[in-house]
């Protein structure tokens, strides 16, 4: 056949959010990719311009529902930290059970979600199933199963029972022993080795010339987590490990995903039973005093980071939201060029795409930067994170 | 090999989801829920429909006399929701001096009337 | 049974072409109901395939634009009449009444009608989903007929006859021939699970690559027609692998009243393909999907010389016992 363009998107089964990606095809190979984001811009930053501080967390909760708490907790952890607010040890221990608990429901989602995506449906179901007890203790302790609201500026909503520790502490168990049992499935299983080895292959270089970021540029030996290199809530005092991967295809991206589904688990037990007593917020003064800050966070994407600009009064002036999907978007176009058409539904769904997190303002300076062989037609920075080419208002 | 062994044990054993709406599942205390207010402590300070981020909180008129820490107040307005355009939040709960409004741990529900106000 | 009015019965109404749905929409309930059940959920109720065949006659036919009309509505309805005659020839109480010489390859031609017109229907849908389904439909179609037709012919080589009642027959008298060929049998249901086109073999209707591949753009009846296709080709392809590894519905004694002997012949004829639907199932719940060029690796390098490697121990099993 000669060369056909595939249209992937906006409306596909394979996408869960819209994208579109104009794939340019020879047979079963792929030559080109044109990618075109922003189905899912919702002027979210425009509107946080006119909400104070206290109605602006809910709605930067919204921008996602999966990495829902790492939003509202990375602007609320800089508008404490311009307001030079120290917010108590208990409130920062729940912060981070429930960050936790997230990464948790969203690498579980996220192995369901790669599975169906080859056709397994069977590895789909028992991931999901097992995802039901960590939405159960999220509804338990927040009230609802995604889109959390723990968060204040100052601190946190609502504090933690005894009964509901208990009853999350007695969750986990069965949860370790699924976990493992994937590691063994993952390990083993002739269909998902056969799909996932040897796809989407990123060496370190690329992953750091094109910016990627969390578990698909640690999936390729890049040692870079941000609670581990600018520590933020309880990160710092509790013990866990950072998983890198050497194998740099969609499998190492599995590995280190569930990898990361342990340590996770780690991190809450050891939460839930060293939880400092205390209170769980402090009051914040209405307006913030003028500043810049950029608040960083290891969403379960990858590192989400909030540029604030404060002006002296009950609002922010600007909020910029880079998020991680965002910067992992020229890896997936570099690497699906000369892969099979039957590996875009997988390549995409490695870096574990979330639109509606993605879709901001993006204004690309495309001078003094190196554009990749027609692999996209969105010019390439040759700084990782592509801050440098971020334009400002 | 161990897929095997889990579906064959699957095939055997009772399955975890269930035929909804004629089982249910419990709901925990801290849901939350359908938006509701108690009329009869309620002093109308308007603090609900200000922290509401998605703005579904008017004031209407509710003239009634209510006691708040031992005072008397002349209430004036009373808050009025539209119960689906609420995003149950919570932030209306967590800022209400008295209590009144507060959202239950119940489900908000459907129908087909797109108008409902809960007040 | 030579009596007109019986054969007219025995083709229409039992074990003809009513039973004949019936058994197909059981059987679909069934495979649905041990995947969900494999997946720990519970399934839909019994009376499911019924309502979405229903459901989906009822549904409005969309003609994209410029697409052949006729050929559209003709392609559902000569796949659904290719399967249910192929079915005439599968014993299913005892030998079929319209068993001749040579009914196996008729069978397993008329069985391969169904995939050539999802090939033409992808290639006339005018709709690059389609076209490229339609594509793998026919490169699966040649990578699995090679050792699919060699493992079905093997019984046939051993048992000396081309006629499935025959085969049936034979096994009667002697060993059933999963004993004989266990080789043969493993090739004959990895096919048939590519002939049907189930997980790890649905490469055409790739839902997460290719939307629906040939299916994309056939709605309403034909739909509900086509569907009805694949679910008459199951019953077709498990009691074709009863009969011809199985012993099919037959014991190795006949029993005095001719009627007891269709009884027990029918339950062993259900008996036996429930439990060929099982292992369907079973792989269908386990794996994941191919990438159709892994599936011309695994095929020609394994599939197709272990079939030939059962044909020549049948050839060389044979020529031993025709000496000796």
């Amino acid at each position: 056949m000669a060369e056909v363009v595939v249209p992937i998107g906006p409306h596909h089964p394979a996408l869960k959010e819209p994208v579109n990606f104009r794939v340019i095809a020879d047979g079963e190979k792929i030559v080109r990719l044109e990618l075109d984001l922003s189905y899912n811009h919702r002027g979210i930053e425009k509107a946080a311009e006119q909400r104070n501080f206290i109605r602006v967390l809910p709605l930067l909760e919204r921008v996602c529902g999966i990495c829902s708490h790492s939003h509202a907790t990375v602007f609320a952890k800089g508008i404490e930290e311009i307001m030079g607010l120290e917010i108590p040890p208990r409130a920062r221990y729940i912060r981070t059970i429930i960050a936790e608990l997230e990464r948790m429901h969203s690498h579980l989602l996220w192995l369901g979600v790669a599975a169906h995506e080859i056709g397994f449906n069977t590895l789909f179901m028992w991931t999901w199933r097992d995802r039901e007890a960590v939405q159960d203790t999220l509804e338990e302790m927040s009230g609802n199963r995604v889109h959390y609201g723990m968060n204040e500026i100052g601190g946190v909503r609502r504090d933690l029972t005894p009964t509901q520790i208990e009853a999350a502490l007695s969750r986990l168990p069965n949860l370790e022993e699924r976990i493992k049992k994937y590691v063994e499935m993952v390990n083993s299983e002739e269909t998902l080795l056969i799909r996932f080895r040897g796809v989407g292959r990123m060496s370190k270089e690329e992953a750091l010339k094109y910016g990627a970021v969390g578990p698909t540029a640690r999936a390729s030996g890049v040692d870079y987590d941000v609670r581990r290199d600018d520590p933020y809530l309880a990160y710092a005092e509790v013990p866990w490990n950072v998983i890198t991967d050497d194998h740099g295809d969609v499998y190492g991206r599995t590995r280190v995903r569930i990898g990361e589904l342990w340590e996770s688990t780690q991190i809450v037990r050891n939460c839930l039973e060293n939880i400092p007593a205390g209170p769980i917020r402090i009051d914040a003064p209405k307006n913030a005093p003028k500043g810049e800050i950029l608040s960083r966070y290891e969403a379960p994407r990858g590192e989400l980071a909030h540029y604030i600009r404060t002006n002296g009064t009950d609002r922010v002036e600007r909020v910029d939201i880079r998020s991680p999907t965002l910067a992992n978007w020229t890896s997936v176009a570099m690497c699906l060029v000369n892969q099979n058409l039957a590996d875009i539904p997988v390549i995409v769904a490695a870096i574990d795409p979330c639109l509606s997190c993605t879709c901001r303002m993006v204004v690309v300076n495309q001078k003094g930067s190196t554009k990749g062989t027609d692999a996209t037609n969105v010019g390439i920075a040759s700084d990782p994170g592509g801050w440098r080419n971020r334009g400002r208002p | 090999m161990s897929v095997l062994r889990e579906m064959i044990g699957n095939l055997l054993s009772r399955p975890v989801t269930i035929l909804y709406p004629w089982t249910k599942v419990p709901i925990p205390e801290t849901f939350r829920g359908r938006i509701a207010n108690t009329d009869e402590i309620c002093i109308g300070c308007s603090k609900c429909a200000q922290v509401c981020p998605a703005t579904v909180i008017a004031m209407i008129d509710g003239p009634r006399d209510v006691e708040f820490r031992g005072k008397k107040i002349a209430r004036k307005k009373r808050p009025q929701v539209d119960l689906y355009k609420c995003i149950r939040c919570g932030l209306c709960e967590r800022h209400c001096p008295t209590g009144s409004i507060h959202l239950e741990h119940i489900h908000a529900g459907t129908g087909t009337d797109r108008d409902v106000k809960v007040s | 049974m030579t009596d007109p009015v019986l054969t007219v019965l025995y083709i229409f109404v039992f074990p003809g072409f009513f039973f004949l749905f019936a058994y197909a929409l059981f059987l679909s309930y069934l495979d649905r109901k041990i995947a969900a059940r494999m997946q720990h959920r519970v399934g839909p109720p019994v009376y499911q395939p019924l309502a979405d065949l229903i459901k989906m006659l009822g549904k409005e036919v969309i003609n994209p634009h410029g697409v052949d009309v006729r050929v559209f509505d003709a392609i559902p309805v000569v796949a659904l009449a290719a399967v249910m005659t192929a079915y005439l020839y599968v014993p299913v109480i005892g030998a079929s009444p319209l068993a001749f010489q040579g009914d196996l390859v008729v069978v397993l031609y008329l069985m391969a009608l169904p995939t050539i017109g999802l090939f033409l229907l992808g290639w006339l849908s005018r709709n690059i989903f389609s076209a490229i389904g339609g594509i793998r439909a026919v490169t699966q179609l040649f990578i699995y007929e090679v050792p699919f037709f060699l493992a079905l012919l093997t019984p046939a080589i051993m048992a000396g006859s081309w006629s499935i009642s025959e085969i049936v027959l034979w096994q009667q008298q002697n060993l059933w021939l999963v004993f004989l060929q266990p080789i043969g049998f493993i090739v004959a249901l990895i096919g048939l699970q590519a002939k049907l086109e189930r997980t790890p073999f649905d490469i055409p209707e790739a839902e997460t690559e290719i939307v629906a591949g040939p299916w994309t753009e056939l709605t309403g009846r034909r739909l509900a027609l086509m569907h009805l296709t694949s679910e008459i080709s199951l019953v077709v392809g498990s009691s074709l692998i009863a009969a011809l590894f199985l012993g099919g519905p037959l014991l190795p004694w006949t029993l005095s009243p001719p009627w007891m002997n269709a009884a027990v012949g029918f339950c062993l004829f259900l008996a036996k393909t429930l439990a060929v639907l099982f292992v369907l199932s079973s792989i269908t719940v386990a794996t994941g999907r191919f990438r159709i060029d892994q599936l011309n690796d695994i095929g020609w390098k394994y599939i197709a010389s272990a079939a030939l490697v059962q044909v020549g121990i049948v050839l060389v099993i044979d020529y031993l016992w025709v000496t000796l």
